[in-house]
């Protein structure tokens, strides 16, 4: 048995010091108990048997230096008092952080070499608090970040992506397969194909409540299926426009007609259908559509659009000027179009389209 | 050397994961390359404030380990009937697309969108640790789908805000299942929140279904935190209410509908005193004594209220009955309650603690004196209009009631303001009087109404508001209105996110006073204004910027609109024209309505046969 084993067993010979070596190759003697709040050191006497004696020391990790050890030891110090409340703690805790910002990133990676996780909490927290409500430049000038994103990077980080014609040639083909099913659709029976389509997912509802609850329900879903569908179809046929725009004390002001249509439903039905058929599609083609856009076609599309952008953009001072001059000539266009005749002619139909707009924020509780 | 060149990825993750406002992790995204990879990878939360200016591809690409991901879909306008249907909106492929690539994805939530039951039915299944489904102002799917969802779903948490008719049977196998799925969890926390308009009760064979859905949940089900059923037409079992309140301990809203007579309701609060949200139900009965000293004891014994709304039908002699809560409360929805001006007075004057007031214009400029008056905290105002359609005004409410709330409440943030007049002068006042407003909505009821004093235009006065109120973010406008109220809104609201314009402006110079002024604006709606193409023209490249431009009734151009979808292709021009296509009129006709919005993903290819999206040059012609 070991001396360091004896020591770990019997508490009374177990020395009050343990020795570390930081950063600069300096060591220092340091009260064990201490130090073993740190995972890490508790770890290295225990198991490694190191720190009892000045030739043996604990060499600590990279990230701790003389002042950070020293920082390290007073938080730990003050926090395995175990009499201590909840109070005293946090507020410790908050003065604690208050330190500059470069001691406080330093504080961060010696605390979490030494895995001492409550410090790294306290101290990432310090720095999110310090992180919030910054912009990118005032961040990376706190922190001495390089900025080495691109402007084009900066200014739209999925860009490289966006532009890339294979994506569209993607998208228009899923367009188009699914105008192609809807279209099919539209020829055949509706109420077969639609009853058909529910039917399926009707056994999967029952199957799997069927395994819990039994049979009773599982048959009322389905008449209850059909009733609502042929309802449906009356409700579609005879529904006028919802009135309660003017009744004010609705809550939704807005229209509540059944927005799916029999042929919408079925057309995407069939969407999912092709995007289970191409579930690999977006992994397997990952590689392809997303690295290496054709670079020749994004160059011109950006050119032209900073060109067009900059020529719009710089020359609006003349365009002020044409748009002063010409102020007066569409005032009196304006004045003499129908349009407006129309509008004066018909006040109520006014406050009627325009109340909507202002009803919104008063019927809108959510 | 950076100051955090030590840290392990996982450090900075940790640091991260403390820090959750899509602005704060936007900007983290941008600091730098490392700090862009290491932010992607651990963002939870994504939020898309229009599902058509990204794929979902992109964002499954991106962010690879996201477990919440929110989407709205139609333009705001759409509130008012102004999108037509069909015009899009659909989720289907974003849920397909996650299907797929996010298996632990855990929130849904949905605005101004349309779902399916067969996107219903795809999350169900796909997603195994699914825990809230919101959807807020959606429509297309039906009881099949929130069947499949509730069947499916282990979730912790429930939630469906819906807008749409329901039928009754199938919305009680629904609930049915909701409840027997959700009761044998062990989580704590069974938030079931129903917000149903109506539930249809045309099966002739059913008698008295409106309460069987409430009886349906078993006894041991106690976890309910939020019930809300204010919209509800049908009358519901008081009975069952009452025992299910009774059992649940941690019941905190509770939303009655109109039907939930008033002498029942003290019975009801007696089961929840633990309450902190209580929307009444009818809020009047024949007068009795008992009645009212049963419902006073009744609201007395609830400590924790802070929050009231219903009062339909108010008789004003019940209103005392809350006066022993009035000190706690913090919310108050009046707007349902026809209730005089003396009588709100009465009340308001008991809220010392009041944070918001919704109220109709029943309380007159004597009331918002009164209210200035006893509720210095006041945070939020809105003020309806009890009779928006009638030609004269009904009640004493001017602008004078608006500036005395602003004088007397130092905490005003939010305004919103049915009124018929307004002048220069009050509105100079408002503004010198409430720099910290930061939400600004007036209607005056009548379109371009001037100032009624000096009958000049309103320019000056919304000009003075967003002059002084430097932190506003959200303006609508009102009444008579030039070119110059624009320049003064493009000069001084560089905070500005959100501006709502309708029969305003003289000319392009105004919208282009917008356009190259407002630094922050991300959403601009325009109705019936004579803005044309230069202005649009010269302010393309801002319309990058911003989340959407919505223009009707404008005088915008079909050869402007090509113009543009033409040069930016990082913006979908969708011409909205229910008179047919474009291209059958001049190319200097003017559009019907226009919505262009920012869009990395290329024109969009589900639009209804009203609406054309601009093609930019470097499209493929496959279609």
């Amino acid at each position: 048995m070991s001396e360091i084993d004896m020591a770990v067993i019997k508490p009374e010979m177990m020395k009050p010091y343990v020795w570390l070596q930081t950063s600069d190759d300096s060591i220092q003697q340091v009260e064990q108990e201490i130090a073993m709040f740190c995972p890490l050191i508790c770890q290295e006497i225990i198991q490694k048997g190191m720190g009892s004696s000045k030739n043996c020391a604990i060499c600590l990790p990279q990230q701790v230096s003389p002042a950070m050890l020293s920082l390290i030891l007073d938080y730990c110090r003050f926090h395995q008092v175990p009499g201590r409340s909840n109070k005293e703690r946090k507020s410790y805790d908050e003065k604690f952080v208050r330190i500059d910002t470069e001691r406080l990133c330093e504080l961060t990676s010696a605390a979490d070499s030494l895995q001492l996780k409550p410090l790294v909490d306290l101290t990432s927290r310090a720095l999110a608090r310090i992180i919030e409500g910054k912009s990118p430049e005032e961040i990376r000038d706190i922190f001495h970040l390089p900025d080495d994103l691109t402007e084009e990077e900066k200014l739209e980080p999925l860009r490289n992506i966006t532009a890339d014609p294979r994506i569209r040639l993607l998208n228009r083909l899923y367009a188009k397969k699914r105008k192609e099913l809807k279209e099919r659709e539209r020829l055949k029976n509706i109420e077969v194909e639609e009853e058909h389509v529910d039917e399926r997912s009707v056994d999967d509802l029952l199957s799997f409540i069927n395994g819990n609850e039994g049979e009773p329900k599982g048959v009322k879903t389905s008449k209850n299926k059909k009733k609502n569908r042929r309802k449906k179809e009356q409700q579609k046929n005879s529904s006028s426009k919802e009135t309660s725009e003017l009744d004010k004390k609705e809550v939704n002001g807005h229209d509540i007609r059944h927005q799916s249509s029999e042929a919408e439903r079925i057309s995407e039905s069939s969407y999912l259908h092709y995007a289970e058929d191409g579930t690999s599609t977006p992994k397997s083609d990952d590689g392809d559509i997303y690295d290496g856009i054709d670079p020749a076609l994004k160059e011109k599309i950006d050119r032209e659009v900073e060109d067009f952008a900059r020529r719009l953009n710089s020359d609006w001072p003349e365009r002020m000027q044409e748009l002063l001059s010409s102020g007066q000539d569409r005032k009196t266009l304006l004045f003499n179009t129908d349009g407006f005749l129309r509008r004066h002619a018909c006040m109520f139909s006014l406050v009627l389209q325009y109340f909507p707009f202002s009803i919104i924020c008063f019927l809108a509780e959510l | 050397m950076a100051y955090t060149f030590s840290f392990p990825e996982e450090v900075l993750e940790h640091v991260f994961s403390f820090i959750e406002s899509e602005k704060d992790r936007n900007a983290i995204s941008l600091v730098c390359k490392s700090w862009y990879e290491i932010e992607r990878w651990c963002r939870r939360r994504v939020f898309v404030g229009n599902c058509y200016a990204v794929s979902p591809m992109m964002v499954i690409k991106r962010f690879p380990e996201v477990r919440s991901i929110a989407l709205k879909g139609k333009p705001h306008f759409a509130d008012f009937n102004l999108v037509p249907e069909g015009w899009g909106g659909y989720v289907c492929p974003w849920i397909a697309a996650m299907a797929c690539a996010f298996p632990w994805l855990e929130e849904i939530r949905l605005k101004r969108m349309v779902i399916t039951d067969e996107s219903l039915e795809l999350i169900a299944k796909s997603f195994k640790n699914f825990k809230v489904l919101v959807l807020t102002s959606c429509e297309g799917f039906t009881t099949d789908g929130l069947a499949a969802i509730a069947a499916n779903c282990r979730f912790a948490s429930f939630i469906f805000l819906i807008s749409q008719v329901l039928n009754l049977l199938d919305f009680n196998f629904v609930f049915e299942l909701v409840l027997n799925k959700g009761h044998k969890f062990e989580s704590k926390l069974c938030l079931c929140l129903v917000n149903l308009r109506e539930l249809d009760l045309q099966e002739s064979e059913v008698e008295d279904l409106s309460g069987h859905w409430l009886s349906h949940f078993p006894d041991s089900y106690t976890s309910l935190v939020s019930l809300n059923i204010s919209c509800l037409g049908n009358e519901v079992s008081l009975s069952s209410l009452e025992r299910l309140l009774g059992r649940c301990p941690n019941l905190q809203t509770l939303r009655l509908n109109r039907a939930v007579p008033l002498d029942r309701l003290p019975n009801l609060l007696r089961r929840c005193p633990q309450l902190v949200e209580l929307g009444t139900g009818v809020y009047s009965t024949e007068m009795r004594p008992e009645v009212f000293s049963n419902l006073e004891a009744a609201f007395s014994g609830c400590k924790q209220l802070k929050s009231l709304s219903g009062f339909w039908d108010v008789l004003p002699s019940y209103l005392p009955a809350v006066y022993p809560i009035c000190s706690r409360l913090t919310s108050l929805n009046l707007s349902y309650a026809i209730v005089q001006s003396s009588d709100l007075i009465k009340l308001i004057s008991q809220c010392p603690s009041l944070l918001r007031l919704w109220v109709l214009d029943y309380i007159e400029d004597a009331g918002l004196y009164a209210l200035a008056a006893s509720c210095k905290d006041l945070r939020e105002l809105r003020v309806f209009p009890s009779d928006p359609f009638g030609l004269e005004p009904n009640v004493a409410l001017t602008e004078q009631g608006l500036v005395s709330v602003s004088e007397g409440c130092p905490k005003l943030q939010s305004v919103l303001y049915f009124c018929r007049q307004m002048s220069n002068a009050a509105l100079n006042t408002i503004a010198r009087n409430r720099p910290n407003l930061t939400r600004f909505r007036l209607c005056i009821i009548e379109p371009r109404t001037p100032d009624y004093i000096t009958l000049e235009p309103l320019d000056s006065g919304f000009g003075a508001i967003v002059e002084h109120c430097k932190d506003l973010q959200r303006l609508s406008l009102s009444g008579l209105l030039t070119d110059r109220v624009f320049e003064y809104i493009g000069t001084y609201g560089k905070k500005l996110e959100m501006l709502s314009v309708a029969f305003a402006g003289d000319s392009d110079l105004g919208l282009h006073h917008v356009l190259s002024g407002c630094d922050n604006l991300r959403k601009l709606e325009i109705r019936d204004c004579p803005f044309g193409d230069k202005a649009l023209l010269a302010n393309a490249a801002k319309l990058e910027t911003m989340r959407s431009l919505w223009m009707s009734s404008c005088s915008v151009s079909y050869g402007a609109c090509k113009l543009l979808g033409q040069k930016m292709p990082r913006l979908n021009v969708e011409v909205i024209d229910e008179r047919g296509p474009p291209d059958s009129r001049p190319e200097s006709c003017p559009v019907e309505k226009l919505y262009i919005y920012r869009t990395i993903a290329g024109p969009r290819l589900d639009m209804p046969g009203f609406v054309w999206t601009m093609e930019d040059d470097s499209s493929l012609g496959l279609e």
